[in-house]
């Protein structure tokens, strides 16, 4: 244990001021120092000698060495400072590539979003217009049902007769198969035989009630079953070639085929 | 009267209080520390040119010691002693790194860094010797005082050199100081005489 006397003796306030002791007896002596006042007084006056004997002694550095000294401190300084700015820089530079990494990310996908939603639009016209097709088909296919129907609810009526309008010498292959019902007033023909005829000229449906041809109307080339228009009393059934569109009056030197309704 | 004012000036000196530039001082105010550096650089750069004996170490080495007390200035407790010591501590430290740096291989027992710079001399031989009381001392306190102070010796170390027992280096170490006191206290005497005339 370290108490005044030992301090004293062994010289270790002399070996404190010249940093000779460690750092375990450096804190007793300094507890000591600040107990003991008398004590403080030695080191007090030591330390002055000890300066006073530096001082005595003094010789006096170029003054290059304070120059140096001053100009390393203010070159430290304004290194730090540097490093200070370089650092705000960095800062600066790194939120500025966030915020323009950013940016960018958004842009792209901007376009992305809107190169996409003018496809999507586009799909959706194309939609939009096959669904305006397809209802057109819809339509053409209920109107054709609907026809088809019709001409197949006539032809398998019980009252419906047949009858086949074979081709004279002027049509040998041709042949057209009619329907005929009085009470429902119907007729219905297929013209799946007759030969094509071409653009300038159609075939004309006629009936003949006492002597007399009335119109039944053009073959519709393109159907091949049609409902022709029933006409009271008629004894047979003719068609004939004529200009296309119809005529007011059969061709009779054209007439290619008749039946003769019983 | 040139010694005189010479021990007035060194008087004012020791009186001085640095309390004030060494507050400055923590604040990091550049012209304190050129003003503690007016006042101390000379003592300390002594001590270091007598430890090192190489003028040019010796100024860098004044230069890094008063860089570090620049830098360290937070760390000095004037509770703890006077701001001199605080300094010459730093610098005796920092000398004895570069000699036991430069003969890593003379760390022995007795740790007499010293000894292999005797032949490397560069140095104005009177930069090396006593100025002042000491020199009024007798030889071998006078040379106790210069193994420690001057030449950063332990008491260890110092009373090997010197060949006597450590408890008699001690006595010498203790005696030469109250001498030195003495003597001060003389020419404190004849500066309050001076004043005393004036």
């Amino acid at each position: 244990m370290m108490d005044k006397k030992t301090i004293l003796e062994k010289g270790l306030l002399e070996q404190y001021i010249l940093g000779e002791l460690s750092l375990e007896k450096r804190h007793q002596v300094e507890q000591i120092l600040r107990a003991d006042s008398k004590l403080r007084d030695v080191f007090d006056a030591l330390e002055r000698d000890l300066e006073r004997l530096g001082m005595d002694n003094a010789i006096s550095p170029p003054p290059a060495v304070k120059n140096n000294l001053l100009d390393k401190i203010k070159s430290s300084r304004s290194k730090t400072a540097q490093i200070d700015s370089q650092t705000n820089r960095t800062n600066f530079k790194f939120y500025f590539g966030i915020a323009a990494s950013l940016a960018a990310l958004l842009l792209v996908s901007s376009f992305w979003m809107y190169s996409e939603l003018s496809k999507l639009k586009g799909e959706v016209q194309s939609i939009e217009t096959e669904n305006v097709n397809l209802n057109g088909t819809v339509e053409d296919l209920k109107g054709k049902l609907t026809q088809n129907t019709e001409l197949y609810a006539a032809i398998t009526h019980p009252d419906t007769k047949q009858y086949i309008l074979e081709g004279n010498a002027l049509m040998p292959e041709g042949k057209i198969i009619s329907y005929v019902n009085r009470s429902t007033k119907s007729v219905v023909i297929n013209t799946e035989r007759l030969p094509k005829l071409d653009e300038a000229h159609d075939y004309q449906m006629w009936a003949d009630v006492e002597g007399e041809m009335i119109n039944m109307g053009v073959i519709d080339k393109t159907q091949p079953l049609i409902a022709m228009n029933y006409i009271d009393h008629s004894e047979s059934l003719n068609v004939t070639i004529e200009p296309a569109g119809g005529n007011d009056h059969p061709t009779v030197e054209r007439l290619v085929t008749n039946v003769i309704l019983r | 009267m040139d010694e005189q004012s010479s021990i007035f000036g060194k008087f004012l000196t020791l009186m001085e209080n640095d309390t004030a530039l060494i507050e400055q001082l923590k604040k990091g105010d550049e012209r304190a520390l050129s003003g503690l550096y007016d006042k101390y650089s000379a003592a300390i750069y002594s001590v270091i040119l007598k430890m090192i004996k190489d003028e040019g170490k010796a100024q860098d080495i004044l230069q890094e010691t008063f860089l570090t007390v620049w830098e360290k200035a937070e760390q000095y407790d004037s509770s703890k002693g006077r701001f001199y010591t605080w300094v010459f501590r730093i610098a005796r430290n920092k000398t004895l790194n570069i000699l036991r740096k430069n003969e890593p291989l003379i760390q022995s027992d007795d740790l007499s860094v010293y000894k292999n710079k005797e032949d490397a001399i560069r140095i104005d031989p009177k930069f090396l010797e006593l100025n002042g009381a000491i020199t009024q001392l007798e030889l071998h306190h006078r040379q106790a005082i210069e193994l420690v102070y001057f030449r950063g010796l332990t008491h260890r170390e110092a009373h090997q050199e010197m060949d006597v027992p450590l408890g008699t280096f001690k006595s010498y170490v203790r005696q030469a100081l109250k001498q030195l006191r003495a003597s001060y206290a003389k020419a404190m005497n004849v500066l309050l005489l001076i004043l005393y005339v004036l």
